[in-house]
């Protein structure tokens, strides 16, 4: 009854939350994250964008909320914030789906990337907004540009190890239909 | 679940789009309701934190222990060298020992002739440290021990050596620990031996700043900082660190507490403190409260009336 594309679907999704869910694990361990060390890359977002852009139909935008709210949550970020925007930006990408796909990946790289810094600056106004305290912007866009960096790789291992590529001229979907 | 084609015909577009935004109200619907009732969904977060961590608990043990082993490791290496630094300062702890217990005989002499009760009921809980906060913007620690153990919103936490933090957010089984380092986090504070009243407000760097100082010129270098108790919510007199001065001449202070390495911390069970609120009533009794005021003389009138 099910099948192939769909399972396919299916096991993408499973392996996101997993994903998802190790990412988590290993920034929650207790080895000692100094005050004043520097951000790593946000991968989760990485891969949100990598994989909407490639194939909208793996990450239904009610996942990437489910995934992000906890990760607001347990992250003690302002629950909902950055989800909303996490949302706003896949659906973006999600609705050029049609254009990306005949860029090539430099253009893809710069879109992500503006994206990225225009994600930090609507939440750090939003923050400025309700008399939030935030971190210095600095610190902050250190963060974000090594989410940039780490694109590509993100990338590179989506289509080389989970074989995760823009849909071929002529695919067809779980109901036949061409994508 | 959501299928999004590019084909024009498709009518589930316009419905997604608005479904979608539905979504994202909900989202910052939450935030607001954070922002404006905070208390209700920091509940609802401790209250998944508990649920969430402590099932992490079984794959994180490994992985803190193989990093330990590495760590260790590590100071395997240098081992001739450490072997000399330790002798260096055994040697000179010996010399401060000595001082030591020579104060302390003092010590315990005046607090006798001064008739001192030290105060019984300040006795802690140690936890366990089972997760980071998990972002670089953060700094908190969660603690395995819980309401269930009696912990309390506001207890201090310390280290073997040093003040690190407040506890801020209890679960059933999991408490969450505020560092000093974190930007949330404001600890009243008295420098010694000037005796300066200031506040160690935690800035996301390793090293918080000291402020609302008095006197600047009266703080040097290598001064110690404990807390001072004011504001009801700390013991006075707990260690903090020692005053440095950064590249501009800002005073900040490079704490006591090893934060590299939090593993075991002791929540101190701060008894409750009876707020005063009436000025004067713990010496003299208000007037209002005063002495009985003598019975009423009897009424004339009546008094005639009746015997009339």
């Amino acid at each position: 009854m099910i099948d192939g594309a769909t399972k396919a679907a299916w096991l993408h999704r499973a392996l996101f939350v997993a994903i998802a869910l190790v990412l988590l694990f290993i920034r929650l361990l207790p080895l000692g994250s100094v005050a004043g060390a520097l951000p790593g890359p946000d991968i989760l977002l990485c891969i949100i964008f990598a994989w909407t852009m490639r194939r909208p139909d793996y990450l239904p935008a009610l996942l990437i909320t489910a995934v992000v709210l906890l990760d607001d949550m347990i992250l003690m970020r302002p629950p909902g914030l950055w989800t909303a925007i996490v949302i706003i930006g896949s659906e973006f990408i999600r609705a050029r789906v049609a254009l990306t796909r005949e860029l090539n990946f430099g253009v893809e790289w710069l879109l992500v990337a503006g994206m990225m810094v225009a994600m930090l600056l609507v939440y750090r106004t939003v923050f400025a907004m309700v008399l939030l305290p935030q971190p210095a912007f600095g610190f902050a866009m250190v963060q974000v540009l090594w989410s940039i960096l780490c694109y590509p790789v993100v990338v590179a291992l989506s289509r080389y190890a989970l074989d995760l590529h823009k849909p071929a001229m002529g695919e067809v979907d779980a109901y036949g239909r061409r994508m | 679940m959501a299928r999004n084609r590019t084909d024009p015909e498709d009518f589930s577009r316009p419905l997604r789009r608005v479904l979608v935004g539905l979504l994202v109200l909900v989202l910052l619907g939450l935030f607001f309701l954070w922002r404006i009732d905070s208390a209700r969904v920091e509940r609802f977060r401790t209250a998944l934190v508990d649920r969430f961590v402590p099932s992490f608990q079984w794959a994180s043990a490994p992985v803190t222990w193989g990093s330990g082993i590495v760590d260790d490791y590590q100071s395997y290496a240098r081992l001739y060298e450490q072997n000399q630094q330790l002798r260096e300062e055994l040697r000179q702890m010996k010399a401060w020992k000595e001082a030591a217990l020579q104060l302390e005989q003092k010590n315990a002499r005046l607090l006798d002739l001064v008739n001192v009760r030290l105060d019984p009921r300040l006795t802690h809980v140690t936890g366990v440290v089972l997760a980071d906060s998990g972002s670089p913007f953060r700094q908190s620690v969660l603690l395995n021990v819980g309401e269930r153990d009696g912990i309390r919103d506001g207890w201090a936490t310390m280290d073997g050596i040093g003040l690190v933090g407040r506890i801020s957010g209890v679960g059933k089984q999991t408490s969450r620990v505020i560092l000093l380092t974190d930007s949330n986090s404001r600890v009243p504070v008295s420098v010694q031996p000037s005796g300066q009243k200031a506040i160690l407000a935690g800035d996301n760097s390793a090293l918080p700043p000291l402020e609302f100082l008095e006197d600047n010129d009266a703080v040097r270098a290598g001064d110690i900082v404990v807390s001072s108790g004011d504001g009801g919510v700390f013991p006075a007199g707990l260690l903090i660190g020692n005053v440095v001065k950064d590249t501009d001449n800002r005073l900040r202070v490079a704490l006591s507490a090893d934060f590299q390495k939090l593993e075991f911390l002791r929540v101190l069970r701060s008894h409750e403190l009876v707020p005063i609120t009436d000025a004067g009533a713990l010496i003299a009794l208000p007037p209002v409260m005063g002495p009985p005021a003598p019975a009423a003389p009897p009424d004339p009138a009546t008094e005639a009336g009746g015997n009339g």
